[in-house]
């Protein structure tokens, strides 16, 4: 379980705003992530095991050639709100850039 | 003593610097500064599932050249890391930066003090990480443009070396100057592709303890990097003698108020949860391609200011503003080598054409006195064609039209006369308009030889060659 600091910490990285009811719920949701963690910390694996997806024989570098991706509207498109060529988010931040 | 006397500043620079490629870091999108909000984007630098990273060689060269010319180590193999945060401008909700193994450790920056003396400010380590894109804040939301997204940068972390807002300012100058040397990034403060953040804290003078430290961001001019870390060391010291506690923060520098603004608590290390980038295998750099991109290292700026003393006989002061960029050094060689004579050339490009790019807000590499014109101009003075006076006003005229010094001097009859007959002829027009000056100077008011010269030159605006005026005033009045 969770501290109820702790819990509001997570939700302020976040950008969350929690009710109290629902941060009494997280403390005991995210505690049993926690020792699920714990469950994986007793197997015994290498020290610092690097977990990667990359297969081998992929390509490690690319050549410093610029491409234009053709289709860049729907990437844009895709968003749930655009604005003159912009994602458009609701501000959670006034002041940093 | 006043109270700042008391205490000391204990300052490190973060330093952001845009990598000159043709494409981004980890994708093959343009790299370029102010296109049209998000035209440079793919599926890779806006976070699209399943889109992979791949590598940007020439990113890679671009930083280890940079970890070369400060004499840093680097490591033949390092690390990605994924940062977490959660903030609009991140798409995949991640930056992949370095951490726990960067490729570059050590090394350090040479920065001259005020004293002419030189030292050295040590360097933590370098890494490679992607920018992030550009949010605006408008009064319905958040535009995001990603086109800054994945734009390749290092990050230089200075040690906590730095004792005055003059260290810090010296170390960005001379840390800029080299990145534009070996053309790792051009250094604009301005446009953003030089960025610094100042870790300031401040202690009683003799502490061993560092007091807590505040990040100061947004320093987006060389003006106010000074300013802005001498404004809050003032602001800490101010609260210490309050007996207020400092609290770990990030604030921004506000130039329109000349103060600095609390922008939020800081996030610890431990709230990012670094982890090594699954999507990347580890960087290596071997031994081999290291020693080629040695192989590529121009002369650097200390290596320049040490030549130009021992070869041209320049002062510590003069080799170092002549080498502080290096289109600057080229134009001086330059001169130097036309002209054949490195102190004219460097006290005119000093003294006379500096101030004057300055003042017009233009680049040296643009300047309208060429390296040719500005040799010829030095030649004219060395051959006693011309007095060190005229020449003044003929560099003013070619800085003005970009016309040589040859075309000047007979646009505005600026010739020096060094023709005997015709200065006789003025000297015997002074000499009998000034009787009574004769006849005290044949009486051994010798002294008197000056105003002779003097109403000469007067009479030929300047023009007169001094070294022949002398010797005829001097023969046309022993012989009245």
């Amino acid at each position: 379980m969770l501290t109820r600091q702790e819990v509001l910490k997570i939700a302020q990285l976040a950008r969350l705003s929690l009710t109290d009811a629902e941060v009494a719920e997280y403390q005991k949701r995210l505690g049993r992530v926690i020792e699920y963690m714990k469950d994986l910390d007793s197997l015994s694996l290498p020290k610092g095991a690097f977990v990667r997806h990359v297969p081998l024989d992929a390509p490690r570098f690319r050549e410093d050639e610029a491409r234009q991706w053709p289709d860049r509207e729907a990437i844009v498109a895709n968003a749930p709100l655009a604005e003159e060529n912009q994602f458009l988010l609701p501000t959670v931040l006034e002041k940093e850039t | 003593m006043s109270a700042r006397d008391k205490y000391e500043a204990v300052i490190g620079l973060e330093v952001h610097a845009q990598l000159l490629t043709s494409s981004k870091m980890f994708c093959s999108c343009p790299n370029v500064f102010g296109a049209e909000p998000n035209t440079k984007i793919c599926p890779v630098c806006t976070g699209q599932p399943g889109a992979l990273p791949v590598v940007n060689r020439h990113a890679i060269e671009l930083g280890v050249r940079v970890g070369l010319a400060l004499n840093s180590t680097i490591h033949p193999v390092s690390i990605f890391a994924r940062k977490n945060y959660f903030y609009p401008d991140l798409p995949k909700g991640y930056q992949i930066s370095q951490y726990e193994q960067p490729f570059c450790t050590g090394g350090e920056v040479p920065i001259q003090l005020k004293d002419g003396t030189q030292r050295g400010v040590k360097l933590t380590r370098i890494h490679f990480e992607e920018d992030v894109g550009k949010s605006t804040h408008h009064g319905h939301g958040t535009r995001v443009d990603l086109n800054r997204a994945c734009v390749p940068l290092i990050e230089m972390v200075s040690e906590p070396d730095m004792r005055t807002a003059f260290e810090a300012g010296q170390y960005l100058r001379a840390l800029r100057n080299i990145l534009r040397y070996t053309q790792v990034c051009d250094g604009n403060l301005e446009e953003g592709n030089f960025r610094c953040d100042a870790n300031i804290s401040v202690r009683l003078k003799g502490a061993q303890e560092f007091g807590t430290k505040v990040e100061l961001k947004n320093i987006n001019s060389f003006r106010y990097v000074e300013k802005a870390i001498d404004y809050e060391i003032d602001r800490q010291v101010e609260m210490i003698e309050l007996g207020e506690v400092i609290q770990q923060q990030t604030r921004g520098w506000n130039a329109a108020k000349g103060t600095t603004e609390l922008m939020r608590l800081k996030e610890g290390a431990a709230d990012y949860r670094y982890f090594p980038e699954p999507d990347l295998a580890p960087l290596e750099i071997t031994t081999d391609w290291q020693n080629e991109i040695r192989k590529q290292l121009p002369e650097l700026p200390q290596q320049k200011s040490e030549r130009f003393q021992e070869s041209y006989g320049l002062s510590p002061y003069d080799a170092s503003v002549l080498t502080a960029a290096q289109e600057l050094a080229q134009y001086f060689e330059t001169v130097t080598n036309l002209s054949q004579n490195a102190k004219a050339s460097a006290n005119w490009v000093m003294n006379e054409l500096l101030g004057r790019l300055n003042a017009a807000s233009v680049e040296i590499d643009q300047s309208p006195v060429s390296t040719e014109h500005l040799a010829d101009l030095i030649r004219r003075i060395d051959s006693n064609e011309i007095s060190g006076k005229i020449a003044k006003t003929v560099f003013e005229a070619m800085f003005a039209t970009a016309k040589a010094p040859e075309t000047i001097l007979n646009e505005k009859g600026l010739r020096q006369i060094s023709d005997a007959k015709q200065l006789e002829k003025v000297i015997q027009k002074v000499i009998e308009a000034n009787t009574s000056q004769v006849v005290e100077y044949k009486n051994g008011k010798t002294k008197l030889l000056g105003f002779f010269v003097g109403q000469v030159m007067k009479e030929t605006k300047g023009q007169a060659n001094p070294g022949v005026l002398n010797e005829l005033v001097k023969k046309l009045l022993d012989s009245q």
